[in-house]
């Protein structure tokens, strides 16, 4: 199947947008006390497809939710009986707007843990009934470092249209998977495509991309740092960089490939909801045994499990890296700690040191 | 407001006498004007050390860690740090003689943006309440100020309250970055993260956030000394001082004009009887 590039303008990109809203189940970033979320509108007005990288959540919920129902169930002294499971969520297909790019390959990355041993069918069907818009940045926030990781952000297609903006006002509009195609062509209605031509001419996409990729403060080398992480499991320095540390979580709830999960039960009498949600590896009890043995007591080892997950086990696993550079935790950090720099720097302490 | 050079001299004449094994201040992160807490062991790094209006995170958070908490630690507190540091203190968290604390008469610190900080525009005790060296000039004792949002809460009724805080809560996503960015949080093992109790389950449903939550900020009632380490943990910025400072006019109108941690040895208001407590509610 062939690809389309289309090109528009804001009040074009504008109309389209919503009509997009009023046909389709839509989500994009609301704003609230300054940070924007994904959530479901029914107006553009509400929301803002350009939000600030630095101030939006990761689209991550609306595939693998903060918190899921996974059964109801009824134990009495007669027995245990499941009262209803949980029901599929998303049959439709639905919209989400101004999806940053990173946080889209963040997705793609999570596609290869939920394919393998046990099928997160949940998942993988959200994604499928899902067309993502994203909207690339133009100029590089404080601690992205996107454009060092071990995919092709310019041509990336874990999301379907790619929304890219050119010079004069123009806007581009790149479809990007099958998905993206057959719903610009086909779903959406010939009259709400106002202003928006097919073209051919891609030089000022590749334009844009030239000056946002030159626009990076930091720049990593994901191979050599790949190689010499796994070499450094012993390394004090994991001890050394992880001591300013609070452990608060904050960095995996917010990343957008971080997909560690706890389940817990909230029982009345007889009845309980089982739920699954988001927990963290820098949790002291997240490798809390039930007969008290505790594998990981130390903030370090929580920490070099973190960090080698993203770059080192996950690789060996599934051939990607679980880091996208996206610089959410370290935006988030109340301490300012920027993996970027702990990585870079336990890559460069000698091995066994 | 830079105490930089003093508080590197101070902490490499500490580590050269051997009164220290650890040193917990600031450094700049490296390339802009924002710092980054640090815990020093090697004293080679003191030079690193600076302090200025951007030294914002309240370091008495740390003490309550394996690298510290056995250790003799020297450590810098502005004046609400400070009273932190003196209710751990009074709470037998860390022990008196085992710290050296560098106090700063605080000026106030700012944001991300440079905009002072609204709890130091608010601050009622800029300067440390413990130390054992002071840096800069002791401005006293302020007023207790009511600030316009705790105001314009009082002026809401109970039903509108809690739905105004449901709203509020609507964003938390539980990763409870609160709890742990708090230097008085410390319980070995907190209420929220009880499997048994099914108020508190992990679940990030609205009703376990806001629970989690509103017994947070009860358990930090007459406790809580406004530095705000909270809020700048919250990913996504949740104004949590509103229950905080809702607490402490309650408290502060109620118990004898009682602010957390200002006088050395005073227990937090509940847990200290005095005759004249009010009996007429139950909190």
């Amino acid at each position: 199947m062939s690809f389309s590039t289309f090109v528009t303008d804001k009040a074009g990109l504008q109309k389209m947008y919503e009509a997009i809203i009023s046909k389709h189940e839509t989500y994009a970033p609301v704003e609230k006390f300054g940070k924007y979320d994904y959530k479901k509108v029914s107006s553009l007005k509400e929301c803002d497809p350009d939000s600030p990288i630095a101030e939006t959540m990761s689209v991550k919920p609306l595939f693998f939710p903060r918190s899921s129902k996974i059964m109801k169930y009824e134990a009495t002294s007669a027995g245990t009986s499941i009262l209803e499971t949980d029901q599929d969520p998303l049959t439709a297909q639905r919209v989400v707007l101004g999806v940053k790019h990173c946080d889209a390959r963040g997705l793609q990355v999570l596609e290869a843990v939920n394919k393998w041993d046990y099928i997160d069918s949940d998942f993988l069907k959200r994604r499928e009934n899902t067309v993502i818009f994203s909207a690339r940045c133009d100029k590089a926030g404080t601690h992205c470092f996107c454009t060092s990781l071990d995919y092709d952000l310019e041509n990336l297609d874990a999301l379907d249209i790619a929304v890219v903006n050119g010079a004069e006002g123009k806007i581009y509009l790149q479809t990007r998977t099958e998905r993206g195609e057959t719903f610009l062509k086909e779903k959406l209605e010939k009259s709400t495509m106002y202003n928006v031509q097919s073209t051919n001419d891609e030089s000022e996409m590749k334009k844009q991309y030239v000056a946002f990729a030159a626009s990076f403060r930091l720049k990593m080398d994901y191979k050599d740092i790949n190689e010499k992480m796994a070499k450094r499991f012993d390394s004090p320095a994991f001890e050394e960089a992880s001591r300013n540390c609070v452990s608060c979580n904050t960095c995996a709830f917010i990343c957008p490939t971080c997909h560690c999960f706890k389940i817990s039960d909230e029982k009345i009498k007889d009845t309980g909801v089982r739920y699954k949600s988001y927990d963290s590896c820098n949790n002291v009890y997240f490798t809390l045994e039930a007969g008290g043995h505790n594998p990981r007591p130390a903030k370090y080892r929580r920490w070099r499990q973190r960090s080698m997950h993203k770059f080192v086990y996950y690789k060996e696993r599934f051939g990607v890296n679980l880091c996208v550079g996206c610089g959410h935790c370290a935006i988030s950090c109340p301490v300012n700690i920027s993996i970027f720099d702990v990585v870079n720097h336990i890559a460069s302490t000698p091995v066994g040191s | 407001m830079d105490y930089s050079k003093q508080i590197q001299d101070i902490a490499a004449k500490l580590f050269a006498d051997g009164k220290i094994d650890v040193f917990v201040g600031y450094r700049m992160n490296g390339f802009d004007d924002n710092q980054i807490p640090v815990v020093i062991t090697d004293p080679k790094e003191v030079s690193t050390l600076v302090f200025t209006e951007k030294s914002v995170f309240n370091l008495s958070n740390y003490l309550k860690a394996d690298h510290t908490r056995n250790k003799r630690a020297g450590l810098v507190v502005k004046g609400c740090d400070s009273r932190s540091l003196n209710l751990l203190l009074t709470e037998s968290q860390v022990k008196r003689d085992r710290l050296y604390i560098i106090g700063i008469a605080c000026e106030g610190v700012v944001d991300d943006k440079g905009q002072k900080m609204q709890n130091c525009i608010e601050c009622i005790v800029p300067d440390a309440v413990v130390y054992d060296e002071m840096l800069g000039n002791p401005q006293g004792r302020k007023d207790y100020i009511v600030n316009a949002d705790i105001k314009a809460l009082a002026e809401k009724g109970l039903v509108e309250r809690r739905e105004y805080f449901e709203e509020i809560f609507e964003n938390c996503i539980r990763c409870n970055a609160c709890r742990h960015s708090c230097p008085l949080c410390y319980c070995a093992k907190c209420c929220i993260d009880q499997e048994t109790a099914s108020l508190y389950n992990g679940s990030n449903t609205a009703s376990s956030a806001f629970h989690a939550l509103m017994t947070w900020s009860l358990h930090l009632a007459g406790r809580c000394v406004d530095c705000r380490n909270c809020e700048k943990a919250c990913p996504s910025h949740l104004p949590l001082h509103l229950l905080h400072k809702q607490n402490e006019k309650v408290i502060f109108e109620n118990f004898q004009n009682h602010l957390a941690g200002v006088e050395e040895g005073e227990r937090g208001a509940f847990y200290k009887y005095s005759l004249k407590d009010p009996d007429d509610f139950i909190m």
